[in-house]
């Protein structure tokens, strides 16, 4: 919701409400519309009503209903019904108590605090997390922001405030511009969005939303959000670590890739960023220490083994590198140790590359590594497999060196 | 750092020529394969060439090898006289690429 308009509310206190919902107070009020706090008479709880003003259509709040309906997620607030009182449609949902995140964010700017990296990382691994359900339900939520985010009692993270929510798949619904210029991605403005990519907008989102959690600031804030939200579109994102030098580089490369003007250039999926982002968290805190920078290599050719052994060391001499020839290998060495990056050809004699990446994955193996495909016949379907498991896809050839060097580069610890 | 580069530059070439002096092998290794009528291990021969070759900068013998997987895939369990025919252009033009390599012509 937007900014607070002087309109009288929609419902009064200690109205009753579809001869159920007592309501006891107002919880927010936006240019959309309201949300109250309610008592529910015949359950006895306490719920959250929420309603569009009359102005606004019927539409947004029926798509979050149903949209809500369909996703169970500790993520995502339930939706426990919908009514309709006085010509007034409503929505019943979980009353969640907590503090929003950009109260966060200012309560700890206003004490000249930040947030810790573990503690950001934390956060947006639970955000990504709830994205990639969001996603896979084939919605997008499209109004990605931390006043949109609550945080709960018992660490629990919940995405609020669906009403823009989309099939991403659905390209008539972008082409006017919805949601919040300074989250909002360059394609949403211009209306140049593509069929099947509106979760993009939710990726661009999360990398504004977690720039402003590490920075304590927007990446592009002149005070102006048409003109920021305009520079956005041209310009590549500040570094982050101009402005907090202790985020890792890696991580600051995940946020400015995220924010990409480019959808193509983003994350293909919440699951890739989800995987990055647990990887990153896993590898904090032994960053500096002397573990060496491991890799492991997993390659049925020894041609190969050999190729990419010299690349990791061209981009970084000091690395730990481990090049074994098979999937049952490589699982049992990530069981003994996770390497920092695993490099995995996908077709090895036992268990191809996806299964292995399936198999570590399902079993919270290797969390926190990162894990690249290096094929020379990947398909589309694999390579989109690997996306929703969090893995990138390297295709064998002439440019392989240069990809692997840069990834390696950016990965090591500064 | 230079040094560091420079080292790294005689790896480069050094894995690069070894391969290349093993390309011919290689490409004798599928020809026998195919002509044993081992067409699993020739196409898990012809997958690892066409990744090794194209990665190491032989991008010919890696395309041959890449037309000789897809027509091995094709042909599920064993390819027909076809198959076999376009199989044999492609193990010829790989053949003689690795030739040309081995006598360091460009």
């Amino acid at each position: 919701m937007t900014e607070p308009a002087k309109v009288d509310p929609v419902f009064t206190l200690g109205e009753l409400v579809a001869e159920t919902y007592e309501i006891r107070s107002l919880l927010g009020s936006g240019g959309m519309g309201e949300v109250y706090e309610a008592r529910d008479r015949s359950l006895n709880r306490r719920v959250a009503l929420k309603v569009v003003r009359p102005n606004i259509k019927r539409d947004y709040l029926l798509r979050e209903g149903r949209a809500l309906a369909a996703i169970h997620h500790p993520g995502v607030v339930t939706v426990h019904t919908m009514g309709e009182h006085r010509g007034i449609l409503f929505l019943v949902l979980e009353r969640v108590q907590g503090l929003s995140l950009d109260r966060m964010i200012d309560e700890r700017r206003s004490r000249g605090e930040r947030l810790g990296i573990a503690e950001a990382l934390d956060l947006l691994v639970s955000i990504a997390d709830t994205l990639s359900i969001v996603h896979r339900t084939g919605l997008a939520h499209r109004d990605v922001k931390p006043a949109n985010v609550m945080l709960a009692p018992g660490g629990r993270v919940v995405l609020m405030d669906f009403g823009l929510v989309l099939p991403h798949a659905d390209r008539a619904g972008h082409r006017t511009v919805a949601g919040s210029l300074d989250y909002m991605a360059p394609e949403a403005l211009s209306g140049r969005l593509i069929e099947g990519e509106a979760h993009l907008l939710d990726i661009y989102g999360l990398g504004v939303l977690a720039y402003e959690l590490l920075a304590g600031i927007l990446p592009f804030d002149s005070g102006d959000q048409t003109q920021d939200a305009l520079r956005a579109k041209t310009r590549s994102c500040p570094v982050l670590t101009a402005h907090r030098s202790d985020v890792p580089t890696p991580l600051s490369a995940l946020i400015a890739q995220m924010m990409a003007a480019e959808s193509s250039e983003r994350p293909q999926s919440a699951e890739a960023a989800l995987w990055q982002l647990r990887a990153l968290r896993g590898r904090l805190g032994s960053e500096g220490s002397a573990r060496p920078f491991a890799v492991l290599i997993v390659d049925d050719d020894p041609d190969m083994r050999s190729a990419l052994t010299l690349y990791v060391r061209a981009a970084a001499p000091d690395a730990e590198v481990e090049a074994i020839g098979d999937g049952r290998h490589a699982i049992r060495s990530v069981r003994r140790r996770v390497p920092d990056l695993l490099l995995l050809d996908l077709d090895l004699p036992d268990i191809n590359g996806i299964e292995v990446c399936m198999l570590l994955r399902g079993m919270h193996l290797g969390d926190s590594c990162m894990i690249v495909s290096v094929s020379a016949r990947a398909t589309r379907a694999d390579v989109e497999l690997l996306q929703q498991l969090g893995v990138r896809s390297f295709e064998k050839g002439p440019n392989l060196m240069g990809e692997l060097v840069t990834l390696v580069q950016r990965m090591r610890p500064r | 750092m230079t040094e560091a580069r420079d080292e790294l530059e005689k790896l480069l070439a050094a894995a690069r020529a070894d391969f290349a002096s093993r390309l011919a092998d290689k490409v004798s290794e599928l020809r026998d394969l195919a002509s044993r009528g081992a067409w699993s291990e020739a196409r898990r021969a012809a997958h690892k060439l066409r990744g090794s070759a194209a990665t190491y900068g032989f991008a010919k013998i890696g395309a041959a090898a890449a037309t000789m997987e897809d027509i091995l895939i094709d042909a599920s369990t064993s390819p027909n006289d076809d198959a076999k025919a376009r199989f044999a252009t492609a193990l010829a033009e790989a053949r003689i690429e690795s030739e040309r390599v081995r006598v360091g012509s460009p």
